[in-house]
């Protein structure tokens, strides 16, 4: 089997008609369902968040067999992750797009059982901190994505489990947490 | 002899006509008893054969295939019921059964990657994984029988011959003998173009264009518009088999 790295990709990825969009709806239906599969697995152990419709992009293209996917192709893989909630256009323009392999709601409950687990249930943490701490190192949350982090958090605090407090710039946003 | 006249003369035409018949019966009644105790003995003999080399029957597929041949020519189904005595005998009514299931359960789950087709080797290959607990290995003859079993339950299940190649078929899509050329035509690489089709079957434009879009329709083909010369492929995931479709094989 052909690997990126650590990742074993599936067999339809060696299979040409997979990077042409399929003109009959069922076959597309299933070659869609397939696609979604490969970028939302890719996207979780490789921990990317956020995907460049024109830029390069691993599974994009294969040169083992000499194909790319469509600009209409990719977007209509994203599109139908988006219809499911597992991804966001960034733009209006459908250039770039965010991969929720967890969806908010899932990423606030990570958030919530990292607070308990580390006893932060009344505690101040900057967002930085979340990211990039030393409390959340071998966590999902390390390295998590700005955008992802804060829209988690935004949720939280509708649901009264914490307060954001802004800083003089955006480095250092706080967290109030009252769990 | 001159012929009596009276009532004399037509009973002894009658009489003789009885002792013929009489004499007949028994001919016949001797040659079907002689008969019959021939078929006891060879039925004997055979479950004793049977009984003899159950292991190499139920361990080897060729031995197996073959002991099914000879009960073929003499008229023995060993599967036509589980509960006679070949059944309680080997047990290999439930193994076709059982085989028949498992195969079902592959064409069901390959279905939408292959539209339904599915080439027997493969279909083989993926039984074997399926059942690698098991140790009896299973040939594609042990396939060909489950298969024919599968027939009488009128579910569509049927094997087809693209050349000399074989499909089993698990959607009731009626394949022409045009979808068929075309098949055979795309064992060598898995895919065809119009072109390839136009001039290695001399078929007219429209009759290519029109059957390789029943099979697309059929989802028994995908359409592949990246390679570098511009021409449409049509791959066929039944032949090219996309399970074992990877730069590991």
């Amino acid at each position: 089997m052909q690997k990126l790295g650590d990742f074993k990709l599936p067999h339809f990825f060696n299979y040409p008609p997979y990077f042409t969009l399929q003109p009959v709806r069922e076959t597309r239906e299933k070659q869609v369902q397939l696609w979604k599969e490969l970028i939302l697995d890719y996207c979780r152990t490789q921990k990317i968040f956020v995907i460049g419709l024109e830029e390069e992009f691993p599974l994009f293209s294969n040169s083992v067999i000499e194909r790319t996917l469509s600009h209409e192709a990719r977007e209509a893989f994203l599109s139908a992750l988006i219809s499911e909630g597992r991804a966001e256009w960034l733009d209006k323009g459908h250039r770039r797009c965010l991969i929720l392999w967890h969806r908010i709601q899932d990423w606030a409950d990570i958030i919530l059982n990292f607070v308990k687990d580390n006893g932060f249930e009344d505690s101040v943490m900057t967002v930085e901190e979340i990211r990039s701490g030393i409390e959340s190192r071998g966590t999902e949350l390390h390295g998590i994505d700005r955008t992802i982090l804060m829209r988690a958090l935004k949720l939280l605090e509708q649901k009264g489990k914490l307060a954001i407090f802004k800083g003089t710039s955006a480095d250092d946003e706080g967290v109030k947490f009252s769990v | 002899m001159r012929r009596r006249p009276g009532i004399g003369g037509l009973q002894t035409a009658a009489a003789a006509r009885d002792q013929y018949r009489l004499l007949g019966e028994n001919v016949a009644k001797l040659r079907t008893d002689l008969m019959k105790e021939q078929l006891a003995t060879f039925r004997s003999q055979l479950e004793e054969f049977a009984r003899k080399h159950k292991n190499d029957i139920r361990k080897n597929p060729s031995f197996r295939s073959q002991f099914h041949e000879m009960c073929a020519k003499v008229g023995v189904d060993p599967l036509a019921s589980n509960k006679g005595f070949w059944a309680e005998l080997l047990g290999i009514g439930d193994f076709y059964y059982e085989l028949g299931v498992q195969i079902v359960e592959i064409c069901l789950a390959t279905r939408p990657l292959n539209g339904g087709l599915i080439d027997l080797q493969e279909l083989c290959k993926l039984l074997r994984q399926k059942r690698k607990h098991d140790r009896e290995a299973v040939s594609e003859d042990d396939c060909l029988r489950a298969i024919s079993k599968l027939k009488t339950l009128g579910s569509g299940f049927e094997v087809i011959l693209a050349g000399k190649k074989k499909l089993v078929r698990s959607v009731p899509t009626e394949l022409k003998k045009d979808h068929n050329e075309i098949l055979e035509l795309a064992y060598s690489t898995g895919y065809v173009t119009v072109d390839e089709v136009e001039r290695r079957l001399t078929w007219t434009h429209g009759r290519a264009i029109d059957a390789l879009d029943t099979l697309l329709d059929e989802g028994l083909a995908m359409i592949d518009d990246g390679h570098a010369d511009g021409k449409h492929r049509y791959w066929f995931p039944c032949v090219s088999s996309i399970s074992s479709f990877g730069a590991d094989n």
